[in-house]
């Protein structure tokens, strides 16, 4: 399960489309002015970790996790639950964010008829 | 219970009533006020003897409080002081707003004080300090004025000071594991020296911003001036006194451990000098009775300093002597000018004007206090300095003595101007109506105006309390070497007796009032401005007293030395700093993106050099 | 023993879905409600803080899955102690925003629906973060904490609520994600994630692992913690939330980011090296803060800085670490919790009719507010640290601490910092007291729930300031508990006092 052993073509595509889509999200997030793009940039960010966190609990060749007599007889080498569940649960949180951000970011236009982050800036100092 | 526990109780307790008896009524708040500090004191000093104690524990430390000669010594300052004042505060603060929150935080601030002269540990005697200081802020921003300015001032010092004292009480802590005095002083010597030269650097910081020492000064003038006067009479009189106090317990058991070589005595004694002679100086030139009050304060607490800091037996009397006298004479003198501008309007001394037919126990009580102030026999301020000279000159400090000579010389100068300008010279009409204050404000004026004259006379009723506290401290009896009850020694033998001066000089007196009054048969009552200059008649409504510009020629004569303001560099550093932190909150731009790359920035530094910050 | 830890969490979420049905029966229910579940869930808390005292601490095992495998929530007295307190405060949150004015400004009752529906969650999951051990656990309820606080600071519509909304949740999402990559780490080295468990396992963690999570736990939570420079949301969410929320965000959400980074480095890891980066990030997150709170020209913007620079304080005392150190960390997060949630509710009715909320509109309200302004003008004093109000105590109990370690520098640097917060808040003061008023601002006399839930802090204040004893024994209690990292690695994973 470790990160260092088994590195196949597979899991090292996997890990590394996953890194790819955290740093082109932290990307857009950082120097995207849009507050839509930062939006974006924040949910690729989140699908890059739940790709990885998904990619940790792949095994190669495993079944889904289901304990039925017939799967487990047939192949007992199931791939890890719990990254599954985790990433489930972090999908719904991510959506959830993005949907209240969302409506920030509409009732922000109506205030300052821009999307613009640098002109979005009466609290400081 | 005892006697500890029922006057820190009385004082409280009576501090919170009296604040809410003010929602009922102001006689009722009046009568609370006033009833809380008499009975305070009768109770205490009928009933406490040294060595009573009374512990408390509280959030895991041992809180306990005491009292010894020393604490009783200032107590009498205290108390004498706050039941003179509280009478003195009934009228004079008639009519004013919010005098529940005064008088609450007169109350705490006198509960503070005793607080302070009873606590026997580190923190005890922290938490009263605090409570002293926060009490006494809040009267002296109580008037309004410059509130921001003056207030702030003031409490950034003590709360410098203050916490300097902390950082000191927790090195102690860190040490000897222990908050208590009593282990201070014992185990003191056994600390390193490094903790030894700060913890007693530390402590003489906090207690010199109290006492006013140079260049911790700057929030006094101002602090005095701006409180009422009865409340400044306490913050003078018995306030600063705290500052001396504590000085003397940090020069007996600290200091004197010290190595010779760090020179904080010679160092602390000249500040107390050079204190002593710029604030002389400053106050000559001030045209506010107020303001000149508050740097004569401020001057005086200097002569205190530099005699506590000398720390020999006689230097030591001298300070405590002055200490009690001049919470007296100064304390009379803030209720002087407070009668004289609850009465007259003013304490602008180029606008005040011969009110001595006006106000003649004003007059006495002010003249008897400046007497004092400037020590000249036969009333007691003399006996202190005589003292202070003493003990300058048979330890060889020759320069400092002529400082001090000095200062003391060119306080005639300011009491001189503020008796001319306030109660001499010509009659004003717009003063025409001004009547003597009331008899609850000239009594207790009137009473401490006797007592310099009495003490004068019988020094030895006060140098033997003093007498008292010194032995607590270590110093052995001074009675019969230094003094008797009416007999003042020098080192070299001779010997001054006060009741004699004092009887010399009545019957001098009396006999020229005697002749005076014989005369007057013969005399005529003539206006003030019933005068005539090299044969010129002055109008009358031409005024010529010479007021305004006092002492012109004077301060031509040392203006380079006025130049240099302690309080300009002061300024200069606080706008400094404001001006740094005003730029460092230019960190927060308000852009959200920004405040993520920080946030990313900071996590790669973190993981950059975690391998050297973070061992596994 | 009434009830067990998982009701603290199972039953507001329950009510959460109640409340809307129920306020469709009657209206104020929606307002009743959530005050009605806060009030049993505290008696309820305290109850088993009482039991845990006596006899150590419960650990309840949720749907039979025990530990490592399953989520556990460990009610300790140093995590019931948290939790107490934000449910404390919690109430006394939701009492002062009852019939709070602005609420009723809407025709309709759904912002007030959605108000005490958010502020209910809000609570809930910071409770949430402080009982679980699990670590995704943590990670869902900080989720949760964070999308009720975003609600609720985009409260106002008029405000710029929403723009500081905004960088809360832009900030908060980058926490998440580094938490989430961090949980990732642990799991793919460890397969655990229980937090006992993970204690247990830690040394098998390589060394590149371990401190890359920990450099991401740290971000994370530091972010949470208000720490500098990850702490540029939180001034202006405290700011434009409304004022029992901001009053929420100081006494209990900024609790829950401590928390966090407690539980990481006092059980979680045991790594050479983070105790003197909670000092030096403590201090640093102390004086910026500071120096910023000094030059604010707006009053909660002020208090907001203030906040942070209190939480620097917590750090330090945290990283000064041992009995005492935990001790004082405690009692100061006890002290800022009750006073700065006073100086926010007294605060904000001072400036209620401003719209700028400057300091200078607060000129001489003293006169017209006498016990709002005298409440204010008591928690400044307290939170500076005078005697004999609460907040000196907490103080002294660092400063001995710091002594009793030999950091003489650190005592030095705290007492200095105290300085500069002396005088911006006696500065306020004396604006409230001694200086003319010079505006025709007009007054809102706080309502009589707000001024109840203002006399029961000011209470607080005092009672704590002249007998500390009242509470130093929880603190005790707790500081004991949290250093004994043992005993909680014992009591989750053998479930000696497992609740089924």
């Amino acid at each position: 399960m470790s990160l260092g052993s088994n590195l196949d073509l597979l899991t090292v595509t996997f890990y590394g489309t996953a890194i790819a889509l955290i740093l082109i999200g932290l990307y857009a997030a950082l120097v995207k002015r849009s507050l839509i793009k930062i939006l974006i940039g924040l949910s690729i960010v989140d699908s890059g970790i739940n790709l990885l966190l998904v990619s940790i609990g792949y095994l190669k060749g495993g079944t889904a996790p289901i304990f039925s007599p017939a799967v487990i007889d047939k192949n007992p080498a199931m791939v890890d639950p719990v990254p599954q569940a985790l990433v489930l649960t972090a999908i719904v949180i991510g959506f959830a964010v993005t949907a209240v951000a969302l409506a920030l970011v509409i009732r922000l236009y109506r205030h300052h008829k821009t999307v613009n982050i640098d002109e979005i800036k009466n609290l400081k100092w | 219970m005892n006697i500890i526990h029922i006057t820190l109780g009385i004082l409280l307790g009576g501090a919170i009533l009296t604040y809410f008896a003010n929602k009922i009524s102001g006689v009722v708040r009046d009568l609370m006020f006033i009833s809380t500090i008499v009975v305070a004191a009768a109770l205490f000093f009928i009933k406490m003897t040294p060595d009573t104690v009374a512990v408390f524990n509280l959030g895991g430390i041992t809180l306990s409080l005491g009292m010894n000669h020393l604490g009783l010594l200032f107590s009498i300052i205290i108390l004498g002081l706050a039941v003179l004042a509280g009478f003195y505060s009934l009228p004079y603060m008639k009519g004013k707003d919010n005098l529940g929150f005064f008088y609450m935080n007169y109350l705490l601030s006198i509960f503070g004080m005793m607080g302070i002269v009873m606590s026997k540990d580190l923190v005890s005697f922290f938490i009263f300090w605090e409570i002293m200081t926060w009490s006494s802020y809040l009267i002296v921003v109580y008037n309004g004025n410059k509130a921001n300015k003056i207030g702030i001032k003031y409490i950034l010092f003590s709360a410098l000071g203050a916490y300097s004292m902390l950082m000191a009480i927790v090195m102690v802590y860190s040490q000897l594991h222990s908050f208590s005095i009593a282990d201070l002083s014992a185990g003191f010597t056994t600390m390193p020296a490094s903790y030894q030269i700060t913890i007693a650097l530390l402590l003489i910081t906090g207690f010199a911003v109290k006492a006013a020492m140079m260049p911790l000064h700057v929030w006094a003038p101002d602090a005095y001036s701006n409180a009422p006067m009865s409340y400044t009479a306490m913050f003078s009189g018995a306030l600063s006194k705290m500052g001396v106090y504590g000085l003397v317990i940090v020069f007996v058991t600290m200091v004197s451990h010290l190595p010779q070589n760090f020179w904080v005595r010679e160092t602390i004694a000249w500040l107390g000098a050079i204190t002593a002679g710029m604030a002389t100086i400053y106050a000559i030139f001030q045209d506010d009775a107020k303001k000149l009050l508050a740097y004569s304060s401020v001057a005086q607490l200097g002569y205190i300093i530099t005699g506590v800091a000398i720390g020999t037996e006689i230097s030591m009397i001298a300070a405590l002597m002055l200490s009690i006298v001049h919470g007296m004479f100064k304390a009379n003198f803030f209720m002087v000018v407070g009668a004289v501008e609850r009465q007259a309007g003013t304490t602008d001394l180029t606008v005040l004007t011969g009110l001595i037919r006006k106000m003649p126990w004003t007059f006495f009580s002010a003249l008897m206090s400046a007497i004092a102030l400037a020590g000249i026999p036969p009333l007691v301020g003399y006996v202190g300095k005589w003292m202070l000279y003493e003990s300058l000159i048979s330890n060889g400090n020759y320069i400092l003595v002529i400082v001090i000579f000095f200062a003391s010389t060119a306080g005639f100068l300011y009491v001189f101007k503020i008796l001319y300008s306030i109660f001499l010279g010509q009659e004003e009409p717009e003063f025409e109506n001004v009547k003597e204050a009331p008899a609850l404000m000239v009594i207790p004026m009137v009473i401490i105006a006797l007592l310099l004259g009495f003490f004068g006379a019988f020094p030895g009723y006060l140098l033997k309390y003093i007498d008292n506290a010194l032995v607590v401290m270590g110093y052995p009896v001074s009675q019969g070497k230094w003094w008797e009850m009416t007999t003042l020694f020098n080192a070299w033998g001779n010997k001054v007796s006060t009741d004699l001066i004092m009887y010399t000089t009545i019957t001098v007196f009396v006999t020229i009032a005697i002749v005076l009054f014989y005369r007057w048969k013969n005399g005529r009552y003539v206006s003030t401005k019933d005068i005539s200059l090299s044969g010129e008649m002055p109008k009358e409504d031409e005024n010529y007293s010479f007021k305004l510009d006092f002492y012109k020629p004077f301060e031509r004569a040392i203006s380079p030395l006025l130049r240099y303001k302690i309080s300009k560099y002061y300024n200069e550093f606080a706008d400094g700093m404001e001006a740094f932190f005003d730029w460092t909150r230019r960190i927060y731009n308000g852009n959200a993106q920004t405040y993520a790359i920080y946030v990313i920035t900071f996590l790669v530094i973190l993981l950059l050099i975690a391998n050297n910050i973070f061992t596994v | 023993m009434v009830g067990s830890p998982v009701q603290l969490i199972a039953i507001p979420l329950f009510a959460a879905f109640l409340i809307p049905l129920l306020g469709k029966a009657w209206k104020e229910l929606v307002r009743i409600t959530p005050g009605v579940v806060i009030l049993y869930l505290l008696y309820l808390s305290v109850d088993l803080l009482n039991y845990t005292i006596e006899h150590g601490r419960v650990v309840e095992v949720i749907a039979g899955w025990t530990p490592p495998w399953g989520i556990d929530l460990v009610f300790s007295p140093f995590s019931g102690f948290l939790a107490t307190l934000m449910l404390f405060m919690g109430l006394l949150v939701w009492i002062y925003s009852y019939r709070y004015q602005t609420f009723e400004d809407y025709d309709d009752y759904e912002p007030t629906l959605k108000y005490y529906l958010l502020l209910m969650m809000m609570i809930t999951a910071s409770v949430g973060v402080v009982l679980t051990g699990d670590i995704f656990n943590l990670f869902v309820f900080i989720e949760i904490l964070g999308i009720t606080a975003y609600g609720l600071t985009a409260y106002y519509r008029h405000r710029d609520g929403a723009e500081a909304s905004f960088k809360y949740l832009f900030i908060g999402s980058l926490s998440s994600t580094f938490l989430l990559l961090a949980i990732m780490i642990i799991y793919s080295q460890l397969g655990t994630l229980n937090m006992a468990d993970i204690a247990v396992k830690a040394h098998e963690l390589k060394p590149v692992y371990k401190i890359t999570a920990l450099v991401l736990f740290l971000v994370a939570f530091g972010i949470e913690a208000e720490m500098f420079p990850l702490n540029g949301w939180a001034p202006d969410a405290y700011s434009q939330a409304p004022a029992p929320v901001g009053a929420a965000f100081a006494g209990i959400v900024v609790k829950a980011g401590l928390y966090t980074v407690i539980r990481l480095i006092y059980t979680l890891f045991e790594v050479g090296g983070t105790y003197e980066y909670l000092i030096v990030m403590g201090l640093i997150t102390m004086f910026f803060a500071e120096f910023a709170a000094f030059s604010q020209t707006k009053l909660k913007r002020m208090l907001a800085y203030s906040s942070i620079g209190q939480m620097g304080l917590v750090l330090v005392a945290f990283g000064i670490g041992k009995e005492e150190g935990v001790y004082a960390a405690l009692f100061l997060m006890f002290n800022h919790a009750i006073i700065k949630s006073l100086l926010f509710m007294s605060g904000s009715y001072l400036v209620y009719k401003s719209k700028n909320k400057y300091i200078s509109e607060l000129n001489g309200v003293g006169k017209m507010m006498p016990v709002t302004s005298f409440l204010f003008a008591l928690g400044a004093f307290a939170i500076v640290g005078f005697p004999p109000f609460a907040g000196f105590w907490s103080k002294l109990a660092v400063l001995t601490a710091a002594a009793d370690s030999g950091m003489l520098l650190i005592i030095a640097l705290i007492l200095s910092i105290s300085l500069i917060e002396v005088i911006y808040y006696l500065r306020v003061v004396n604006r409230i007291y001694f200086v003319k008023r010079d505006t025709d601002l007009g007054i809102t006399k706080p309502t009589p729930q707000a001024m109840f839930s203002m006399l029961v802090l000011g209470a607080i204040i005092l009672i704590v300031g002249f007998y500390p004893d009242v509470i130093t024994g929880v603190l005790h209690k707790a500081s004991a508990t949290l250093l004994d990292k043992g005993s909680y690695i014992n009591d989750v994973l053998s479930l000696s006092q497992t609740i089924n």
